[in-house]
């Protein structure tokens, strides 16, 4: 087969492979439905606020709900100490409000 | 027609011979286009994924947080406020919760610990990353250090499904009573109320009735805690811009070495075939393909590898920088998300301009009369 | 029959550097025949060639294909002759490629690719099926004693071998004329002769070769049917010799 073709045939099939990445991501998610669902219940009257992402401080593991100030831990001059800190900003109200 | 697609296709053809005499620059260029795309779109099926995993489990969280600030930094509040929140216009259920951190010295992890009143006392539910670390199962005991140094032993009732991980990888719950020994945490205190109204609508008034009813009281709404996330991973965000950066200076310098890098040799190139017959238009087209070959190739295989690197093996390059110093990391298999429009943007902003960039530079060589190749 | 009436061509026009490369060239070219443009470089010989073969426009002048081949699909078969100044850019190009090859005084071949993709590579935006143009190219490589390098980068050639990779290319679209600029410059005697025995088979096979040389091997050459001589943008003497 000339090169032309050969090379439109792999970019037909990435292209086929790329158009269903939605599809599979669709057909996971409600495989997933099933399971999530009764998990969700569990853990509802918990009353979970936050993501378990990273677990190395408070205002790494609850962003959501941790110290206005946390980012600067207990001096507004102290540097940032965990790598995971630099991902997990603090929250919009710390940001916004005074 | 016909003419048409074969003219395409040849023209096609030269442009794969054509690239293939260097190969090792070529492949190099695509290797490194690939490494941009393919990093681009990890973040970007991450970020998607996680947002969408959070907005899920999110939608669960209580309406609004109501928290006791002293000189700033977050206190206990007396579980007291509890009722007199209750009584406010709207507010349905207000719940004290019971909740903190452990330091295990034993391998340096920090666990959450929730009280939870359905729970036995002396019987714990765990999450699957404390598990882990700890190299427990249901039925095992539990030892963790009192305030007061002394051992306490908690059976393990359940271990919470790994598939939970990224809401109970490090949570340990308590019975209530257990957790005030535990911690020798003061009676009639809470760590925090949740509050749930009836009318989400009214929640901004609720929580500026709090807010003055309660000097130093600071509720978080439930939407402030939605849009935290929603945050957490938007395009100013650490790595997202670090990665962003990097990626736009990458291709900066594509485009520049492009445009800058029409060489002599493939100016007497474009010249040769003027002047053998080749249009201006044909030339362009073989500049196109020379752009559409490398940046399409980088783009699909960049996208599919990143679905696989997210989805199949849950973004090993990323948990690495999210990992940062836990000791408990969640094992979170995301829920595959496909943003239809971030990645049309995508290519957007990588396929189309360094096709461009191939193409535009050419422009002027390519017009250059047929007859100037005789003058050589 | 190319017939070119009062061809002026200037560089530069209107400038202090203005120069006129030709300067009112009225001749004739017959077709199935070996004219060769003689001349010190810098005579206007090559320019005349650009301007005949639709590489470059005169600034004033006619020039008019009679009863040449030429694919232009507007005219009808009715029409003989074609004003090829006054087309435009398009057509122009469809022309050239259609009636005319190019044999340059540096071969121009493209390094890097294989000879055979070197021969085809005129007749890749005609849109003619890659089959066809390449069994022919083949063809015109085995003719030229290339069949054995069809596979190999073009340079790793000798200067003859270039030159006839040249030719070959020139032909691959079936010109009806071919046009050379100082073919043999980069040939010793010994090629430049095997040249013109090439240009020989080629005026056999009914093509016009139209050859701009001061090369006495070619202009001597009892090959040639027509000389016209030129100086300074001006033609000195034209004969048809037979």
């Amino acid at each position: 087969m000339r090169r032309s073709l050969q090379f439109l045939l792999f970019i037909a099939v990435s292209l086929a492979v790329f158009l269903s990445l939605p599809l599979h991501a669709r057909h996971q998610q409600r495989l997933a439905e099933a399971v999530v669902k009764p998990q969700a219940a569990q853990l509802r009257s918990l009353h979970v606020t936050d993501l378990c992402l990273a677990t190395e401080a408070r205002y790494t593991r609850h962003p959501a709900v941790a110290d206005r100030h946390a980012a600067f831990q207990d001096h507004p001059l102290a540097l940032e100490h965990f790598p995971s800190g630099s991902l997990i900003l603090p929250t919009t109200s710390a940001r916004t409000k005074p | 027609m016909n003419r048409v697609i074969e003219r395409h296709l040849n023209i096609l053809e030269f442009t794969l011979a054509s690239l293939l005499r260097r190969k090792g620059r070529n492949f190099s260029l695509l290797a490194m286009y690939l490494l941009v795309i393919f990093m681009l779109a990890s973040l970007l099926f991450f970020v998607t994924a996680l947002k969408r995993e959070a907005a899920i489990i999110l939608s669960d969280a209580p309406d609004m947080i109501v928290q006791q600030l002293v000189a700033g930094r977050q206190d206990l509040v007396p579980v007291a406020y509890a009722g007199e929140i209750a009584r406010i216009r709207g507010v349905t259920a207000v719940t004290p919760r019971l909740w903190g951190y452990y330091y295990d010295a034993f391998n340096g992890a920090n666990y959450t610990i929730i009280a939870d009143d359905a729970a036995e006392p002396d019987r714990v539910s765990i999450g699957s990353g404390v598990a882990r670390v700890r190299n427990l199962a249901v039925g095992d005991l539990l030892p963790l250090i009192s305030y007061d140094k002394v051992p306490v032993m908690l059976e393990i009732g359940t271990v919470f499904p790994s598939a939970s991980d990224l809401i109970a990888a490090d949570l340990i719950t308590v019975s209530p009573v257990g957790f005030h020994h535990l911690f020798n945490f003061p009676a009639g205190q809470a760590t925090d109320l949740a509050v749930t109204v009836r009318n989400p609508k009214e929640l901004s008034t609720i929580a500026s009735k709090i807010a003055s009813q309660f000097p130093g009281s600071r509720p978080v709404l439930k939407s402030e805690i939605l849009r935290t996330y929603q945050s957490v991973f938007n395009w100013r965000g650490g790595m997202t811009l670090l990665l962003l950066t990097s990626a736009l200076l990458s291709f900066i310098i594509f485009a520049w070495d492009k445009a800058t890098g029409l060489s002599a040799e493939e100016r007497k190139e474009i010249g040769i075939l003027k002047s053998i017959g080749w249009e201006t238009s044909d030339v362009l087209l073989l500049k196109f393909w020379e752009g559409a070959v490398i940046s399409l190739t980088a783009f699909l295989l960049g996208t599919v590898l990143a679905y696989g690197h997210v989805f199949f093996l849950s973004a090993p390059l990323f948990a690495q920088a999210l990992k940062g110093w836990s000791v408990i990391y969640p094992r979170f298999q995301l829920l595959p998300v496909v943003d239809v429009s971030q990645l049309t943007i995508l290519f957007f902003l990588t396929v189309v301009p360094y096709t461009t960039a191939t193409i535009l530079p050419c422009w002027r060589a390519a017009t250059i009369d047929p007859d100037a190749a005789m003058r050589y | 029959m190319i017939e070119l009436s009062g061809i002026t061509k200037s560089f530069n026009s209107g400038r202090s550097n203005q120069f006129t490369a030709v300067d009112n060239v009225s001749l004739v070219v017959k077709q199935q025949q070996v004219t060769v443009f003689k001349g010190p470089s810098g005579s206007g010989k090559t320019s005349l060639l650009t301007m005949i073969g639709c590489m470059a426009r005169p600034t004033s002048g006619r020039i008019f294909l009679r009863g040449v081949a030429a694919a232009i699909p507007f005219q009808g078969d009715g029409v003989e002759a074609v004003e090829i100044t006054s087309l435009p850019e398009r057509f122009l190009n469809e022309i050239r490629r259609s009636t005319f090859g190019f044999i340059f005084q540096q071969f121009n071949l493209v390094k890097g690719i294989t000879v055979l993709e070197n021969v085809m590579l005129p007749a890749y935006p005609t849109g003619e099926g890659r089959a066809l143009f390449r069994a022919r190219a083949l063809g015109l490589l085995e003719q030229f004693g290339l069949s054995r390098h069809a596979a190999q980068k073009v340079e790793l050639l000798s200067g003859g071998e270039s030159q006839r990779v040249a030719i070959a290319r020139s032909l691959i679209n079936n010109p009806s004329i071919i046009i050379a600029d100082e073919p043999t410059a980069h040939l010793d005697s010994k090629l430049s002769h095997e040249f013109m025995a090439i240009v020989g088979r080629l005026r056999g096979e009914g093509k016009s070769v139209l050859i701009a040389s001061h090369d006495p091997i070619v202009f001597d050459s009892p090959l040639v049917d027509a000389l016209v001589e030129m100086r300074d943008g001006a033609v000195l003497d034209s004969r048809g010799e037979r």
